[in-house]
C-alpha cells in the first residue's frame, strides 16, 4: 500500500578520490582538496587527457574475501562498509524487506574490457552486465529484497535515490540501500576523449574559461527508511524527486533545458516546496560550455528571482565527474551542508562567465543556512533528475 | 511479503518482435525444439522489418536503437494510433534491458571508435532515440536487469500514471545477442534454451482495478510456459507474455519472472 510517509536518510557511506569516508569527503570539500591526478591503473598515454579523479588505493575494507575482483563492486562494497559501520551489518531489518537500488553509467564494463582482452574467466563475462555490481552488493549486504540497477547515465545516482524512496512509500521494502557508483576504466576515458569533452586544464564550472570536464571514480550510498521507522539517527529527508527525458539529442542536453526544468518543477511539486523555500542548489556543473549555461538559465526560470538570492555550487572540480556516483555524492553534500550550515565552494571558478550570473560560491566555503536544497543532474540521452532534500539539524 | 498495490493501468497496445518473427503468433510450441541447436535466434536488420528505419537520419543508430523504434512502430499499429498520439511531455518512458548494450560496448572496445560510437554505448541513448523519433519528453527511467526489472518497470509506469505524472506510459524492452553470441556461449548462457533476440513495447494508460506487485515473486505462475515457447529473452519476457495474452484475446492476469536468483510478479 502507498504510504504518505516522508523518507529519511539515516546513514551514508562514500569512497571518493578526496576521501574514503563521509567525514574526510566533507572536510576535503570544505578545505579545497584536489583529487585530480594522472591515471595510473590503466594505460592513458595515447589519450589527449590522462588525468582524472582516480582512487589510488582502496583502504577501507581489509578483507575482500568473497567480494569479486571487480573495481565497480569493490567501490560499492567500500561505501557500504562505511554505511554499515553506523547502520549495522547486517542492517537490522528483515533481509527480504531490504532493497538495493543503485545507479551507474557504466556498470561492470571494465569486466567486459578484461574479458575481451583475453581474461577467460567466466566471471568477467557475467560481471560485464551492468547490473552485476548491484547484485554483488546485495549479496555482501545479505539483502534479499528487490535489487534494481538504474542507468539514466550521469543522472543515475539521483534517479536511484528517487526510485528507492518510491519502494519505501509503496511498502515494497522497509529499508533501501540506494546510491550510485562508477569506476574509471579505459573504456570511458577513451569515450570521453573521443567526444573531446575532457579538459587539459582545471575543471572550472561557470568560469568563462571553462573547457570541459574531467572524470572521476567513486561510490556513494545512503540508507533510506520511512520516517516512522527511522529512529533519531538521520542525516535528513528526501522530500521530492523527479526524472525526465529531453527527447532532444542523444548526447547533448536540450539547448533550452526544458526537460531539466520539468524535472525541477515536478520534484518541487512532489516535495510540496516553493522556490521561496529552497535555500541552496547543488548544480550538475560539469564545466562544459553548454551544460553550465543551460543549467543557469533553467535555474532562473524554475526558481524565478529566488535563483539570484541563493547559493549554487558544483563540487565536481575537486574529484572530477564521478558519473553514476555524482548525484548521490551531491545529495550527501547537500545534507551535510544543511546540517552544518556551511556550503562547499565551487573550486577554480575565478573569472565568471557573464552568461552564468548566479552566486556560485567561488573561492572558499561559506557559512549560510541551507536546510532545504535542490540537487540537479543531467546525463547522456537527455536524462535529467532533480532531488529536493531537507537536512536534519545537527 | 514484499507486496504492494496501485491503480492498475490498461494496456492500450503492444508491439512485439522476436527472433521468431512479428507478434506472439510467431512463437513455436517449444523454443528448444524449434531452434534445432542454434544458440541465438537473431532479429536481423530492423530496416528489413520496417523500411522507414533505413532513412538517412538513422544511419548512425545502433541495432538496439532501431529495434526499439521498430517495436514502438509495431505498438502504434497494434493500437491503430498515429505517432502524434505519443508526442509531448505527458508521455513517460521506462526502458529496460539486461544486455542490449553489449553489442555497442563490444564494438567500441574492439575498435578505435568515435565519440558518436561511444555515446551509443549508453543504455539511456536507446530511450533517447525513441523519445526523439516520437516527439515525447515526459518522465523517464532506464532499468538494467532481466524479467524482474521489467516487472518493476511496469510497476513504476503504473505509479507514474496513478500519481498523474503522465497520461500514458511506454514500457520498452530490447535484448540483442548476435554480436556477442560467442561470449554467451563462453559464459554458459546459451544452453537449454536458445537466446532469442527481442524488442517489445507496451502502451499503458490509466485503467481500472488494482495492480499488485509481489517483489519476492511468491505468486510465481506462468513464466515457464512463455519461456518454453519463446526461449530466453531476458528483460523482454514479461512483455512477450503480455503479448501472448493479448493475442489470445485475454486481458493481463499475472506476470512473473526471475533473474540472478531474484523473482518478481505482477497481478492485475
Amino acid at each position: 500500500m502507498w504510504r504518505p510517509d516522508r523518507v529519511a536518510v539515516t546513514a551514508a557511506g562514500v569512497v571518493t578520490p578526496i576521501g574514503q569516508d563521509v567525514d574526510s569527503f566533507w572536510s576535503s570539500l570544505l578545505t579545497g582538496a584536489d583529487g585530480i591526478s594522472t591515471i595510473e591503473r590503466f594505460a592513458v598515454s595515447d589519450l589527449r587527457v590522462g588525468r582524472g579523479g582516480e582512487i589510488k588505493k582502496l583502504t577501507r575494507v581489509k578483507d575482500w574475501n568473497g567480494v569479486p575482483d571487480c573495481r565497480a563492486t569493490r567501490l560499492l562494497v567500500s561505501a557500504a562498509d562505511e554505511l554499515c559501520a553506523s547502520a549495522g551489518r547486517p542492517i537490522p531489518v528483515d533481509p527480504h524487506r531490504l532493497a538495493v537500488v543503485v545507479g551507474t553509467a557504466l556498470g561492470g564494463v571494465g569486466e567486459g574490457e578484461r574479458a575481451l582482452g583475453g581474461d577467460g574467466r567466466r566471471r568477467r563475462l557475467t560481471g560485464a552486465l551492468y547490473d552485476a555490481p548491484a547484485h554483488d552488493l546485495a549479496r555482501w549486504l545479505g539483502a534479499r529484497g528487490p535489487v534494481l540497477t538504474v542507468s539514466t547515465a550521469c543522472a543515475s545516482g539521483a534517479s536511484a535515490i528517487g526510485l528507492g524512496a518510491d519502494l519505501l512509500r509503496a511498502g515494497v521494502a522497509d529499508a533501501v540501500v540506494a546510491g550510485g557508483y562508477d569506476a574509471l576504466c579505459r573504456f570511458v576515458m577513451r569515450g570521453f576523449d573521443a567526444l573531446r569533452s575532457l579538459t587539459r586544464e582545471r575543471l572550472r564550472p561557470f568560469d568563462r574559461r571553462r573547457s570541459g570536464l574531467l572524470l572521476g571514480e567513486a561510490a556513494a550510498l545512503v540508507l533510506l527508511r520511512r520516517e516512522a521507522d527511522a529512529g533519531r539517527q538521520r542525516l535528513g529527508t528526501v522530500l521530492g524527486h523527479a526524472s525526465t527525458g529531453d527527447g532532444s539529442h542523444i548526447a547533448a542536453p536540450d539547448p533550452d533545458g526544458r526537460g531539466l526544468q520539468r524535472a525541477i518543477a515536478q520534484a518541487m511539486t512532489h516535495a510540496g516546496v516553493t522556490p521561496a523555500q529552497v535555500d541552496f542548489v547543488s548544480a550538475h556543473g560539469t564545466a562544459t560550455v553548454l551544460n553550465d549555461r543551460i543549467e543557469t538559465a533553467v535555474l532562473k526560470r524554475a526558481l524565478g528571482e529566488r535563483a539570484r538570492a541563493i547559493p549554487v555550487n558544483s563540487i565536481k572540480p575537486t574529484m572530477g565527474h564521478t558519473m553514476g556516483a555524482a548525484a548521490t555524492l551531491e545529495a550527501i553534500m547537500c545534507l551535510l551542508a544543511g546540517r552544518h550550515g556551511v556550503i562547499p565552494p565551487t573550486r577554480y571558478l575565478e573569472e565568471p562567465d557573464p552568461e552564468c550570473d548566479l552566486d556560485y560560491v567561488p573561492g572558499t566555503a561559506r557559512t549560510a543556512p541551507c536546510r532545504t536544497s535542490l540537487s540537479t543532474s543531467l546525463g547522456f540521452g537527455g536524462q535529467n533528475a532533480a532531488l529536493i532534500l531537507e537536512a536534519a539539524p545537527a | 511479503m514484499n507486496t504492494s498495490e496501485v491503480e492498475a493501468p490498461a494496456i492500450r497496445a503492444i508491439g512485439l518482435w522476436t527472433g521468431w518473427g512479428r507478434g506472439a503468433g510467431a512463437f513455436p510450441a517449444d523454443a528448444a525444439v524449434a531452434a534445432a541447436g542454434r544458440p541465438v535466434l537473431s532479429l536481423g536488420r530492423a530496416e528489413d522489418a520496417d523500411p522507414r528505419l533505413g532513412a538517412e537520419r538513422f544511419r548512425r543508430a545502433t541495432r538496439e536503437c532501431l529495434w526499439a523504434l521498430a517495436s514502438v512502430g509495431a505498438m502504434l499499429e497494434d493500437g491503430g494510433a498515429a505517432r502524434e498520439a505519443l508526442a509531448g511531455a505527458r508521455t513517460a518512458l521506462v526502458y529496460v534491458t539486461a544486455a542490449a548494450y553489449g553489442a555497442s560496448n563490444r564494438a567500441f572496445i574492439e575498435s578505435s571508435g568515435s565519440g558518436t560510437h561511444f555515446a551509443y554505448t549508453a543504455p539511456a541513448v536507446v530511450a533517447a532515440e525513441v523519445a526523439i523519433e516520437f516527439g515525447f519528453a515526459g518522465p523517464s527511467m532506464v532499468l538494467i536487469g532481466g524479467a524482474p526489472a521489467t516487472i518493476q518497470g511496469i510497476w513504476h509506469a503504473a505509479t507514474l500514471l496513478a500519481s498523474g505524472a503522465c497520461d500514458r506510459a511506454l514500457v520498452l524492452a530490447v535484448e540483442l545477442f548476435e554480436e556477442c553470441a560467442d561470449l554467451y556461449v563462453r559464459a554458459g548462457r546459451a544452453c537449454s534454451r536458445p537466446l532469442v533476440e527481442a524488442a517489445a513495447c507496451v502502451w499503458l494508460t490509466p485503467g481500472e482495478g488494482r495492480l499488485a506487485l509481489d517483489a519476492a515473486g511468491l505468486g510465481r505462475v506462468g513464466a515457464d510456459s512463455v519461456r518454453r515457447r519463446l526461449g530466453e529473452t531476458f528483460a523482454c519476457e514479461p512483455l512477450a507474455a503480455l503479448g501472448v495474452e493479448r493475442a489470445a484475446g485475454r486481458g493481463a492476469r499475472t506476470l512473473c519472472g526471475s533473474w540472478r536468483g531474484q523473482t518478481a510478479a505482477l497481478s492485475w
